[in-house]
C-alpha cells in the first residue's frame, strides 16, 4: 500500500514538475538598425591594453563586445582584425611580475611579458567591423593612405592600418563608408590631447581646437551620409587616469637618520640648492628648492622658466601640489640616481599645472564640438569625462566588483595606466549601451562585467 | 533494511534547500504539512512537540511515535537586469527531517523529545555564474534536539516547555575577483540552545486554540574555517588558512492558532505566524588574521513577517484521511538587501495530505506542497547587483506515526 501511495506522489510531482523561468527583457532595435555595425576610433576602440594590441585584449574590446551584443537586435557578426599573438603587435604587451630593484628590493609590478609578436608579414584581406587604429587622432581618420606601408617611413602612415587597410591609399573613414554601416560608434579625440599629456608635454602638440572642430564635423558628415546612425563618445579626462595618478610628486622621502639628515644638509646647503634660493631672490623670483625631514616635492626641469630669461641649467623647480608625475618615471633613477632631489626630473615625465591647464582647456573645448555635433545630427552620446570624473571621486561598483581609477587595485585600467581591463572594457560597453538603448528607444542587452576577467595577478 | 534506511537517511538528512520565507523550514510534521503546514491548534500527537508542547499533555494516546521527512525540490531563475541573460540554481534536493517520541507520565503529564530541522538553506549556483562575487553556494544546517515536559490543568487546558539544543553548521563559497578560480570558502559550526514553550485550550469538543513561541537563538560560529584560494603573488596579503567568526540569528516565532471541527468528518484550522526575522540586521565576518582587509559587514535588515495559513482534514473512514491547505508567506528579505543567498520571494503555497491506517496503531502520511515565489526585481544595492528572480518548489514528504 505505501509503495503504490509513494509511487502516485512520484506521478504528481512529475506532472507538476515545471522550472521557473523569468522573461523580463525582449532585445529589441527600436528606431536603429544594427545590421551593418562599424566602430571608428583608437587604441581604446582596437582592444589594445597591457601597453600592447595583443589578442585575448583585443577580443576584450569595448567594440567587440558591444558588436557581440548587437547580434542579438538584428547585428551581423561584427568582424575583428585578429592579431594572432598573445604577446602582441609592435610592443610586447606587460604583465604582472616581480622584478627587482636597484635597492634589491623585489616587488610586484608590471614587467615586459615575452613571446612571439604578430608576424608583420599577414595582411589581413577580410572586411572588418573593428577599425579602430591605435595612436589616431581625429585628421588620422580622413586621411587617404594612412594604411600605406610606404609612407611609414614619412610618418604619415600608421601601422596598425597598414595591417588591415583594404587598399593602400583608401582613409579609415573610407573604407568604414565602403560598408555600407546602418550603425556606427566614434569615439575618436582622445589621442589629440593624450599624445601630448603621456609625453609631458615635450613630445607632442595639441591639436588646434578649430582644426579639431572641423576634422570631427566632417567625419561625422560623412558617416550619416547614408542614412546610418550612431553613437559618439567623448574624451575622458585623462589626468585621473591611473598612468598620471600613481606616482606623487612629494615621492622623495628623505628618513629621520644620520644618513637622511646628512643627505638633507647636502640639498640646503652650499653644494646644494642654497646657491639657486639666493640667486631666485635676487631675481625676484618666487622659486625655491628646500628639502626636510619626510617626503617632499621632486625637482623637475620646467622649460617655462625660460621666460624669464633664466639659463637651461637654472629652469628648474620643485614640483607643486596638483601637479602630476606619469607612469613612465624611472622608479629606479628616483630610488638609486638622486632624481627628485639632486638631480632635475626630465620635463618628459612630469605634467606641469600650466600644461594640465593647456589639456583640460583642450579636453573640455574638444568634448563641447563632440556634443553638439551629436545633438545636431541626433546620434546617442557617452559622457566618459563625466563618468571618469565620477568614479575617479566615488569609485564604481558593479556585480560586486569594485572599481577606481587606482593602478592595478583600480580593476578599471590595465597595466599600462591608460587602457581598460576586460572587466573596464565591459563597464564601457554597458555605458554604450545605456546611450544607445536611450537614443534610439532600443532593447540591447547589456552585459555581465563579472565574466570578463580581471588583472591576472602571477 | 534498516542498515539501507539509515543509511539512505544519513546521507540525505544534512542539507537543506531555500524555502519561501528566508531560510526557516517548517515540515515538522506531515499531517500538519497537508494542512498548510498549520499546527499550533491541532494536537496530532507527538509532533505537538514542535507545534505546541501544551498540547502534548492533551494527546489521546498514552505514547506516540511520529518520524517523517520531507524531499525539497527547488529552483531559481534569475535574469539580469537590462539583459536576456538567464542563470539557474542548481539546488541539490534537500531533506529536513523530523523524530517524535512522547508519552503521558500521568493523566496530568506528558514528556517527550523530538529532533527536527527547522532552519537550512541551500542554494547553488553554477561556480562561474555571474553573481559569483556575491556567492557560489552556501549550505546552513541547523538540527534541534528538544527535550519536553507538558502539563494540563484539566482535561481543557495544557501548557508545555522544551528546552532547545541547536546544532548548526554553515558552509559558504564566494569567487573573488582575482584571476584563475580565486574562491573564498567558510566553514563553521557551533552550538547553542533556545527553547520552545507552548498553551493549548480546548473550548469545546468543536473548538481548539493554540499558541506557541519558539524563542530565537544567535548561532555564533567562532573559529571557522576560512580558506582562500587566490594567485600566488597574493598568497603573502590573503592568508590561505585563515579564522573567521560569524553569527546568524534563527529568528523567533509567535504562532497563533484556531481549529474547529466542522462536521465529523471535516475539521477546519487557521493560523497566523508571527516569524521575528527583524533580528536579521546583517550577516558580518571577522576573521583572525588580516582582518583589516577581509573583514566584511553585509546588511541584510530583513523585517518580521506574518504568515496566514489554512488547512483542512477530511475524514473518508477509518483508515483515510485527506488534508489541502494554503499560505502566504511574505518575504522578510529588505528592498536594497536581497541577496541570491537566500532567495526568498514572497511566496504562495498549496500543500496536500494523505493519510492511511492499515491498523489503529500505525499512521502512514504523506505529503505534497507547490510553492510559487512570485517573479520580482530585487537588488543587492553594496554589490549593485540587479536582476529578477522567480522560484518553484516541490515538496513531497512522508511519514509514520505510531500509537499504544
Amino acid at each position: 500500500m505505501k509503495i503504490r501511495y509513494l509511487f502516485y506522489l512520484a506521478l504528481l510531482a512529475f506532472i507538476v514538475s515545471c522550472k521557473p523561468e523569468v522573461n523580463e527583457f525582449t532585445p529589441s532595435n527600436g528606431s536603429a538598425d544594427f545590421k551593418t555595425y562599424v566602430a571608428l576610433g583608437n587604441s581604446l576602440t582596437a582592444g589594445y591594453a597591457d601597453g600592447a594590441l595583443y589578442k585575448s585584449g583585443q577580443s576584450y574590446s569595448w567594440a567587440n563586445i558591444l558588436g557581440q551584443q548587437l547580434t542579438t537586435v538584428g547585428g551581423q557578426p561584427f568582424v575583428q582584425p585578429v592579431v594572432t599573438s598573445e604577446f602582441g603587435v609592435l610592443p610586447g604587451k606587460r604583465k604582472l611580475g616581480f622584478s627587482v630593484d636597484c635597492l634589491g628590493v623585489t616587488s610586484l609590478g608590471p614587467v615586459l611579458d615575452n613571446g612571439e609578436l604578430d608576424p608583420w608579414s599577414n595582411h589581413i584581406d577580410y572586411t572588418v567591423n573593428n577599425l579602430g587604429v591605435p595612436g589616431a587622432k581625429v585628421a588620422h581618420l580622413l586621411a587617404p593612405g594612412y594604411g600605406n606601408a610606404a609612407n611609414l617611413q614619412a610618418g604619415l602612415a600608421n601601422p596598425y592600418f597598414v595591417k588591415f587597410a583594404a587598399s593602400p591609399d583608401i582613409s579609415v573613414v573610407a573604407q568604414a563608408m565602403s560598408m555600407s554601416p546602418t550603425f556606427f560608434s566614434l569615439w575618436i579625440g582622445n589621442n589629440d590631447v593624450l599624445g601630448y599629456a603621456t609625453s609631458g608635454g615635450a613630445g607632442d602638440v595639441i591639436t588646434p581646437t578649430e582644426q579639431f572642430g572641423q576634422y570631427y564635423n566632417m567625419l561625422a558628415q560623412t558617416l550619416v551620409t547614408g542614412g546610418a546612425k550612431g553613437v559618439l563618445a567623448n574624451i575622458p579626462s585623462i589626468t585621473n587616469a591611473a598612468f598620471f595618478t600613481t606616482i606623487p610628486s612629494d615621492v622623495i622621502d628623505i628618513p629621520d637618520s644620520p644618513e637622511g639628515q646628512g643627505y638633507l644638509a647636502i640639498l640646503n646647503g652650499e653644494h646644494g640648492y642654497a646657491p639657486y634660493n639666493a640667486f631666485m631672490e635676487s631675481k625676484g623670483l618666487p622659486y625655491r628648492i628646500t628639502f626636510s625631514i619626510g617626503p617632499n616635492q621632486m625637482v623637475i626641469q620646467d622649460p617655462a622658466m625660460a621666460s624669464y630669461g633664466l639659463p637651461a641649467q637654472l629652469q628648474i623647480r620643485q614640483m607643486v601640489e596638483g601637479e602630476l608625475a606619469l607612469l613612465t618615471l624611472p622608479q629606479d633613477s628616483i630610488k638609486c640616481a638622486t632624481w627628485g632631489s639632486a638631480v632635475p626630473v626630465p620635463n618628459q615625465y612630469i605634467l606641469t599645472q600650466a600644461e594640465i591647464d593647456n589639456i583640460n582647456a583642450a579636453t573640455i573645448a574638444f568634448n563641447n564640438i563632440i556634443k553638439q555635433t551629436a545633438v545636431d545630427n541626433g546620434l546617442a552620446f557617452v559622457d566618459f569625462n563625466a563618468i571618469m570624473v565620477d568614479i575617479s571621486a566615488n569609485g564604481l561598483i558593479f556585480d560586486g566588483i569594485t572599481f577606481s581609477t587606482k593602478f592595478v587595485t583600480g580593476n578599471l585600467f590595465s597595466l599600462d595606466g591608460i587602457h581598460l581591463t576586460p572587466q573596464g572594457n565591459a563597464v564601457v560597453t554597458n555605458y554604450f549601451i545605456d546611450a544607445i538603448n536611450a537614443q534610439y528607444t532600443a532593447q540591447i542587452p547589456k552585459v555581465s562585467v563579472a565574466n570578463y576577467p580581471p588583472i591576472v595577478f602571477p | 533494511m534498516r542498515k539501507i534506511t539509515l543509511f539512505l537517511l544519513s546521507s540525505l538528512l544534512f542539507s537543506m534547500t531555500i524555502y519561501a520565507g528566508g531560510y526557516q523550514v517548517r515540515l515538522q510534521g506531515n499531517k500538519q504539512n497537508g494542512m498548510g503546514l498549520v499546527g499550533t491548534s491541532l494536537n496530532m500527537g507527538s509532533s505537538s512537540i514542535f507545534y505546541n508542547p501544551g498540547a502534548l499533555s492533551l494527546m489521546k494516546d498514552k505514547l506516540h511515535f511520529e518520524l517523517g521527512a520531507s524531499g525539497i525540490m527547488s529552483n531559481v531563475d534569475f535574469q539580469r537586469a537590462g539583459s536576456n541573460e538567464n542563470y539557474q540554481t542548481d539546488n541539490p534536493m534537500s531533506t529536513p527531517f523530523y523524530v517524535y517520541g512522547a508519552g503521558k507520565i500521568n493523566d496530568m503529564i506528558a514528556v517527550g523529545v523530538g529532533v527536527y530541522t527547522p532552519y537550512g538553506s541551500t542554494s547553488k549556483w553554477e561556480d562561474d555564474w555571474t553573481g559569483k562575487l556575491l556567492i557560489q553556494n552556501i549550505a546552513l544546517k541547523a538540527i534541534f534536539v528538544q527535550p519536553t515536559i507538558s502539563f494540563n490543568f484539566n482535561e481543557k487546558f495544557g501548557i508545555g516547555a522544551g528546552f532547545i539544543l541547536a546544532m548548526g553548521d554553515v558552509e559558504i563559497n564566494k569567487a573573488l575577483n582575482y584571476s584563475g578560480d580565486a574562491n573564498a570558502n567558510l566553514k563553521g559550526s557551533t552550538t547553542s540552545y533556545g527553547f520552545n514553550i507552548g498553551a493549548f485550550y480546548k473550548a469545546s469538543e468543536k473548538l481548539a486554540f493554540g499558541v506557541d513561541y519558539r524563542s530565537e537563538i544567535m548561532m555564533k560560529m567562532k573559529d571557522g574555517d576560512a580558506t582562500f584560494t587566490v594567485p600566488t603573488a597574493l598568497q603573502t596579503t590573503i592568508p590561505k588558512d585563515n579564522k573567521f567568526d560569524a553569527e546568524l540569528p534563527l529568528p523567533a516565532n509567535l504562532d497563533f492558532s484556531i481549529s474547529y471541527q466542522a462536521t465529523e468528518q471535516l475539521l477546519l484550522a487557521f493560523e497566523l505566524d508571527w516569524v521575528m526575522w527583524g533580528t536579521y540586521k546583517s550577516l558580518d565576518f571577522t576573521f583572525k588574521e588580516q582582518g583589516a582587509l577581509l573583514n566584511s559587514t553585509n546588511p541584510r535588515e530583513y523585517k518580521d513577517t506574518f504568515i496566514p495559513r489554512i488547512g483542512a482534514q477530511y475524514s473518508l473512514n477509518d483508515q483515510f484521511q485527506l488534508r489541502a491547505g494554503m499560505y502566504y508567506d511574505q518575504s522578510p528579505t529588505n528592498e536594497k538587501y536581497f541577496t541570491p543567498e537566500t532567495v526568498s520571494l514572497n511566496t504562495f503555497a498549496y500543500t496536500l495530505g494523505l493519510s492511511y491506517s492499515p491498523i489503529e496503531k500505525l499512521s502512514i502520511d504523506v505529503s505534497f506542497l507547490q510553492l510559487f515565489g512570485q517573479t520580482a526585481e530585487k537588488e543587492y544595492t553594496p554589490s549593485n547587483f540587479k536582476g529578477t528572480y522567480q522560484t518553484i518548489v516541490y515538496i513531497p514528504g512522508i511519514g509514520v506515526s505510531f500509537k499504544f
